[in-house]
């Protein structure tokens, strides 16, 4: 090889290497933080790839301001401490915001990361109202439908059924504790009485004595406010066991398909919340599209979530004009209204008027299961 | 009456999972003097197995038969029994290091078992069948479960086998006379590191059974061991680590308390989380032998 040669092909090697970090600055950098292993994998993972789709979508279809989405994917184990940790990191590594998919005490930690480095966190599927009213921090931004929302949808269609008396079954996780308090204040305002509330602890292998002392009360039907699943489904086993046939009530977590695969053939006609209607042209688009473009399974509410928030953050950086976090920050709070997957139909999202929690007061739906799914929507709204 | 009978079979079921516990600690501790606590997340181990064999949820290819679930599961245990023994405890005698030392270790084997399931098969519950489905059945006036009846009668024969095998066997009475005097066990040419070994191996595999077979209840999740852990070591303490029908009597009169108290006695049901644990103070304040003790003049 000729001394010539040799030096032009050293050139083009150098002038090659000096275009890679050009390359890696054209994409803008997202966070994303969710949970491989912890208590929170079952919804976090489902949310994380509806964000995963959905940036690979916007990127398709040539990305915003002229550049693609790089996602930055930590995992926080649902431990508060680490999510914070990784909030940090994804600060540092240069992202222009982050989303937080695990759970609320570490979504919330995470705060204080977003709030004192001033970058922009949005917790697409969290429901938790306090969090964005315990901690006054401008740069968070959630749009799960909060409990109240929740709460109120199915009171308001609790109401049309005239129950005088009712139980409460939960177990003794401080969240189910959260959601009992919840049903127990909306019940009562409601004018229904609140006859009994049984607990089932953590770890424990029987769930007859509960469900006799329910089965015994004779109470028109039963709110299940129940977090965890292993107790979740020996409260199932025993109402099957006893059988039992109050109507239950339950909550948005009863959304999460995994509870389908755990209590199979066990929850038929439960009814429960959610802020999904698969019954929406739109929805049916999003479902199908995701089931030809994805492996590991259909999408639900939960890769819904991801897809509406990634497509959110999408929004607000081309209002925004730059990927610059105070710019970004800006244009996430002049979002009046952004049509979503999630939600019942003509809802959306808004943080109109200095508000942080975006889901639509109307936004909740009531749904019931059946054949071992998730079907179709009973009420929508309030 | 009904409600009685329910819950008499749905008492009876759990006990016997609380029993299997106990056994897979008096078995160890016995002739070794070592408290387990590892036991717990051994039974989880043993949930997750079967269900990798049972079902397609894990290993898309299995789907085998119940019954060689349970050998497998049964072998799994007694594997890991087996080499908890080898590598952790072993090397510990053999220097000449205190009980507590093992017990410690132990602990962080129950650590590694718990982040090890967790790794290997996900946090989410995971579904386990029923060898006979969950059908409501009766027997005689006893109204019940399948799964139930399944567990009462399994581990009916897990006490019998350990009862023949201590009462009947030479071996049997190797661990016990390693359980009386180990000094003087091995001057009558006792192998102290193969009863060792089998004591593990045997507790391994009751507390894989026990949670293969309490996992159709409960599901298989990474959170069950230390309830299971807890749950049999109070048994134990119940009943007395000297005999080996204390466990299952410790085991039934834990679970009896739970749920007939959780049913009839005029205290929030929340509070039902604390009745092991007042058995279990209770026992070791007044008790600390257990209800039947250790048949010391027969050996």
């Amino acid at each position: 090889m000729s001394r010539s040669r040799s030096t032009r092909l050293s050139l083009a090697a150098f002038a090659i290497a000096l275009t890679m970090p050009a390359f890696a600055q054209d994409t803008i950098k997202i966070g994303v933080i969710t949970d491989h292993v912890g208590g929170s994998k079952f919804y976090a993972e489902p949310v994380t790839r509806g964000i995963e789709y959905g940036a690979r979508k916007i990127n398709e279809s040539g990305g915003v301001l002229g550049r693609k989405l790089e996602l930055i994917i930590e995992d926080d184990q649902n431990k508060p401490d680490v999510s914070a940790a990784k909030a940090r990191k994804l600060v540092d590594d240069g992202v222009v915001i982050f989303l937080s998919t695990t759970g609320s005490p570490s979504t919330q930690q995470a705060q204080t990361v977003s709030l004192e480095t001033k970058t922009p966190q949005l917790a697409p599927a969290n429901g938790a109202d306090q969090m964005t009213t315990a901690l006054d921090n401008p740069y968070f931004f959630q749009t799960g439908p909060l409990a109240s929302v929740q709460l109120a949808t199915l009171m308001a269609y609790t109401r049309k059924k005239g129950f005088k008396e009712v139980a409460i079954v939960r177990d003794n996780t401080a969240l189910s504790q959260g959601f009992a308090d919840s049903f127990r204040g909306g019940l009562e305002k409601a004018g229904i009485k609140v006859a009994l509330e049984e607990v089932i602890p953590q770890g424990s292998t029987s769930a007859v004595a509960n469900l006799q002392k329910v089965r015994g009360a004779k109470v028109d039907a039963i709110f299940q406010a129940g977090i965890s699943g292993p107790e979740m489904l020996q409260f199932f086993r025993a109402y099957a066991q006893l059988g039992m046939k109050e109507p239950i009530y339950g909550s948005y977590n009863l959304s999460i398909p995994a509870y389908l695969t755990m209590a199979k053939d066990l929850m038929e006609g439960v009814i429960f919340a959610d802020a999904f209607d698969p019954d929406r042209p739109d929805v049916k688009t999003f479902l199908t599209d995701f089931a030809k473009e994805n492996s590991g399974g259909p999408a639900g509410s939960l890769e819904a979530y991801g897809w509406d928030g990634i497509h959110l953050v999408a929004e607000a950086l081309r209002r925004a004009g730059a990927p610059d976090r105070e710019k970004l920050r800006a244009a996430l709070q002049g979002i009046d209204k952004f049509d979503t997957i999630v939600g019942a139909k003509g809802t959306f999202w808004s943080f109109a008027g200095g508000k942080r929690a975006g889901f639509h007061p109307q936004g909740a739906v009531i749904r019931v299961v059946e054949n071992n799914q998730h079907g179709r929507v009973l009420q929508a709204g309030q | 009456m009904e409600d009685f009978l329910e819950l008499l079979v749905s008492a009876t079921a759990s006990g016997c999972v609380y029993g299997l516990l106990a056994l897979a600690y008096l078995v160890i501790i016995r002739p070794t003097s070592i408290i387990n606590f590892a036991v717990g997340e051994w039974a989880a181990s043993g949930a997750f197995v079967g269900v990798a064999v049972l079902s397609t949820l894990v290993w898309p290819a299995l789907e085998w038969p119940w019954w060689s679930a349970l050998l497998i599961v049964a072998a799994f245990g007694a594997l890991v029994g087996y080499g908890t023994e080898l590598l952790c405890v072993r090397p510990l005698v053999a220097r000449g290091a205190p009980e507590l030392s093992a017990i410690l270790v132990l602990l962080g084997v129950l650590v590694i078992f718990r982040e090890g399931n967790t790794l290997l098969f996900g946090a989410s519950p995971l579904p386990s069948p029923a060898p006979f489905g969950f059908r409501r059945m009766l027997i005689g006036p006893f109204p019940g479960v399948s799964q139930q009846f399944l567990i009462i009668g399994a581990t009916f024969g897990v006490f019998l086998s350990a009862w023949l095998f201590f009462e009947r066997t030479v071996w049997g009475r190797a661990f016990e006379a390693v359980a009386l005097n180990r000094k003087a066990a091995a001057l009558m040419g006792i192998d102290l590191r193969m009863v060792g070994a089998l004591a593990f191996a045997a507790g391994g595999a009751i507390a894989a059974v026990a949670g293969l077979l309490v996992s159709p209840l409960t599901s298989a999740h990474f959170l069950m061991g230390l309830p299971l852990a807890t749950q049999g070591f109070t048994a134990l303490v119940i009943g007395g680590i000297g005999r080996v029908e204390g466990a299952l009597l410790g085991g039934l009169i834990l679970a009896f308390v739970e749920q007939f108290g959780a049913r009839w006695l005029p205290v929030p049901s929340g509070m039902t989380l604390a009745f092991p644990f007042v058995l279990l103070i209770g026992f070791l304040l007044f008790r600390p032998t257990g209800l039947l003790r250790a048949p010391e003049t027969r050996v």
